[in-house]
């Protein structure tokens, strides 16, 4: 059987700032459909500016990235029908009430005939508590944020998911509960590309893990390869390092 | 997808406090400042009614010898324009009548002499309110539009989706200025509720049309305020810096451009006061008199020292007929010197003035304000047009006057020879009670927009430029 066509797709991806600071440098990554792709690496390594290119929010320098098959740069409109994004902090509407948070997303989205129920439903599959699903968000914890984005991401119900730094700053008992949703998704069949530094996590959910280091791609194994691996000894093995040749 | 950026950023606005904090503002303040003005019309109107009732009572009983004495001044009156409770303009300053002798014609006060001194600081009216609160309220809406959405990640979270940056930018800057401009709808709408209330006729002629009008320039003064903090919005990361910048703005083109205007103008274009070009007429026309009564005392002598006595009462003698052909050669001549060289006087000050007034407005007019405030001035009859129309009235009725009464009514001053002086007298008979009536023509519509196309002009570029810089800026924004 051959393997799915991946959903993700950074084919040479380099992008270099305006002040010459080389933030990633040829960049190959795949994820398929079903696949949790954990990207790990310090501050700087060029996690986020490989979200940022993927979402199309800066252009690259070289390279091409792609979401199930349309160039993010060609067509970015389309590309992102195809994909969800949650960031490291939730940025929500305060004044606004979880549904209507929720409600909004899902119109930009291209949801627009969800009922007040359908909203409900998603936010009590992530265990967000059900009090405040009409309650203004400026006063929601980091973990009911963080829920409230992931049910952002589900109503879009997009084939690729981008999370930047999701389990940031979240207790031990929220960080679980949001790794068991992303379970739940990737058995749905999305395409699940996480940025963290959260090694044990990326462990136990990543089917692959990449590690990153001044822009470059400098590691990647499989779920099966880390089985025999210890990846803490890895990642601070590729941090100490010598830095790479440019 | 942008009416859904419409609906949230009405929503997201109506949720702040500033929705009701402004709402409380606009719905105090113009309805408050349409009330205050409404009753100083009313005051305004019965004073010219009064003054004009006594005016009229005053020049049906005057005598053609009161006339000959030189003591009788016609008044022409101003009435107070209706809308001049949106704003006040030059009402304040125009004279409120202007009186009309056989010399000449003379300003009356104006109401400014009544005024209380607070109003050295603007007049508290629609247009000030519009110009000095509502402009900085539309600033500081705008202030957080492109700006907030970047400083709290949002705008990263909408950029997620499949929505175009144009729609993104035009759904909340319709949303924004949706949520600034229903209160002042409101307030405008209640401030109307005032003026019908205390009786002011707003449903005559072409006045609605006229009040649609100002409604409608202030609308797009407003929303040309929203797109330039848009624009600075769009320019800065933090809404702080943008408020900082925004504030810098606001003094800017409220308070300093639109007074540039004047100064530089008189810098570039520098002229006479009126009261160095009033003086010299008043000693040119000194000295056409002194020439020509000179001329005519000489002429006196000349036909009348040989004559026999009493020839100069006898209308009959070939002497006297001969006085009489000179003498109205010679006033004739005289009139028309003076006419010619007081009016080149006039006409080269005019012109002066009107090239250093054209500059100052187009200096000013690059303010928003300034076109504003002339386009609504003019639309109330109060501004430019209004100022020029009086003026024209006054020099229309004065030459109907000088053609129905004092034309009639001849003085004629000699100084002979010998250096004696002798005064004559001639009237026409003159019905007072049908001397013409002072009036100022209408002004239309058309009048206003021709007058104004370079304010209208000013208020688009100020809605087009903006806009288009705040959409450049958003457009090639790196979200990081």
């Amino acid at each position: 059987m051959t393997d799915p066509k991946p959903i993700l797709k950074a084919d040479d991806l380099s992008k270099r700032y305006e002040d010459g600071i080389l933030a990633l440098d040829h960049l190959n990554l795949e994820v398929r459909p079903g696949e949790v792709y954990c990207l790990l690496g310090a501050n700087g390594a060029g996690k986020t500016t490989t979200i940022n290119l993927f979402l199309n929010f800066i252009p690259p320098t070289t390279g091409t990235c792609f979401i199930n098959g349309v160039d993010v740069n060609k067509d970015p409109l389309e590309a992102k029908k195809y994909v969800a994004f949650v960031s490291e902090n939730v940025m929500l509407y305060g004044n606004f009430t979880a549904r209507q948070n929720l409600d909004f997303f899902a119109k930009l989205g291209g949801k627009t005939a969800l009922a007040k129920n359908d909203y409900y439903q998603v936010m009590r599959r992530v265990s967000l508590q059900e009090k405040a699903f009409d309650q203004r968000v400026k006063n929601f914890s980091k973990g009911m944020r963080q829920k409230l984005g992931i049910s952002i991401a589900i109503i879009k119900d997009a084939p690729a998911i981008l999370l930047d730094e999701p389990t940031s700053g979240l207790d031990p008992k929220a960080a679980t509960e949001f790794l068991e949703i992303m379970a739940e998704l990737k058995n749905e069949g999305k395409a699940i590309l996480m940025s963290t530094h959260d090694i044990f996590r990326a462990k136990e959910i990543g089917d692959r893990v990449g590690i990153m280091k001044e822009g470059r791609l400098v590691m990647e194994r499989t779920r099966q390869e880390l089985q025999y691996e210890d990846l803490v000894k890895i990642y601070i093995d590729y941090m100490k390092s010598e830095p790479l040749a440019v | 997808m942008w009416k859904t950026i419409v609906k949230k950023e009405l929503l997201e606005n109506i949720l702040s406090y500033r929705f009701p904090l402004f709402g409380l503002i606009a719905m105090l303040l113009i309805p408050l400042g349409m009330y205050v003005n409404q009753l100083d019309y009313a005051k305004r109107v019965r004073d010219y009614d009064e003054q004009v009732r006594l005016s009229t009572e005053a020049a049906s009983s005057l005598s053609i010898q009161e006339v000959m004495a030189g003591t009788v001044a016609i008044k022409g009156f101003r009435r107070p324009a209706l809308l001049s409770v949106y704003t006040r303009g030059f009402e304040g300053t125009l004279p409120r009548y202007y009186e009309f002798t056989q010399e000449g014609t003379k300003p009356g006060e104006s109401s400014s002499s009544e005024e209380s001194i607070l109003s050295v600081q603007g007049k508290f009216d629609f247009v000030f309110l519009v110009q000095m609160v509502l402009s900085l309220v539309a600033l500081l809406f705008a202030s957080d539009v492109i700006s907030g959405e970047k400083e709290a990640g949002t705008l990263r979270a909408m950029l997620s989706n499949r929505l175009p940056r144009d729609a993104i930018l035009t759904g909340k800057v319709a949303g924004g200025y949706l949520a600034l401009w229903a209160p002042f709808a409101a307030a405008f709408l209640t401030g109307l509720l005032f003026l019908i209330l205390g009786g002011i006729p707003v449903f005559g002629g072409d006045t609605p049309a006229k009040i649609l009008i100002v409604f409608f320039a202030a609308s797009v003064f407003l929303l040309a305020y929203f797109v330039l903090g848009t624009m600075v919005s769009a320019s800065s990361s933090k809404t702080r810096t943008a408020l900082v910048a925004i504030l810098l703005v606001w003094a800017f083109f409220q308070l300093i451009m639109p007074k540039l205007g004047d100064m530089l103008a008189a810098i570039v274009h520098p002229i006479r006061t009126e009261t160095q070009v009033s003086l010299e007429k008043s000693l040119l026309a000194g000295s056409l008199g002194m020439e020509t009564a000179k001329e005519l005392g000489r002429q006196y002598d000349l036909i009348f020292g040989s004559a026999p006595k009493g020839a100069a009462d006898d209308e009959a003698s070939p002497e006297r007929k001969q006085w009489d052909g000179v003498k109205a050669g010679i006033e004739q001549g005289a009139k028309e010197r003076k006419a010619q060289q007081l009016g080149t006087i006039d006409e080269t000050y005019r012109q002066q003035k009107r090239r250093q007034q054209e500059l100052a407005i187009n200096l000013s007019l690059v303010s928003p304000s300034a076109a504003f405030a002339r386009l609504v001035a003019d639309v109330c009859g109060t501004g430019e047009l209004e100022r020029t129309k009086y003026a024209e009235a006054v020099q229309a009725h004065a030459r109907t006057l000088d053609g129905a009464l004092f034309s009639k009514v001849k003085r004629t001053l000699m100084i002979h020879a010998g250096g004696g002086t002798s005064l004559g007298f001639s009237a026409e008979p003159v019905d007072f009670k049908t001397l013409p009536q002072f009036t100022i023509a209408p002004t239309s519509l058309a009048d206003v927009f021709k007058a104004n196309w370079k304010s209208l002009l000013s208020l688009l570029f100020w809605l087009v430029a903006p806009f288009a810089a705040a959409y450049m800026r958003f457009i090639k924004y790196d979200v990081r």
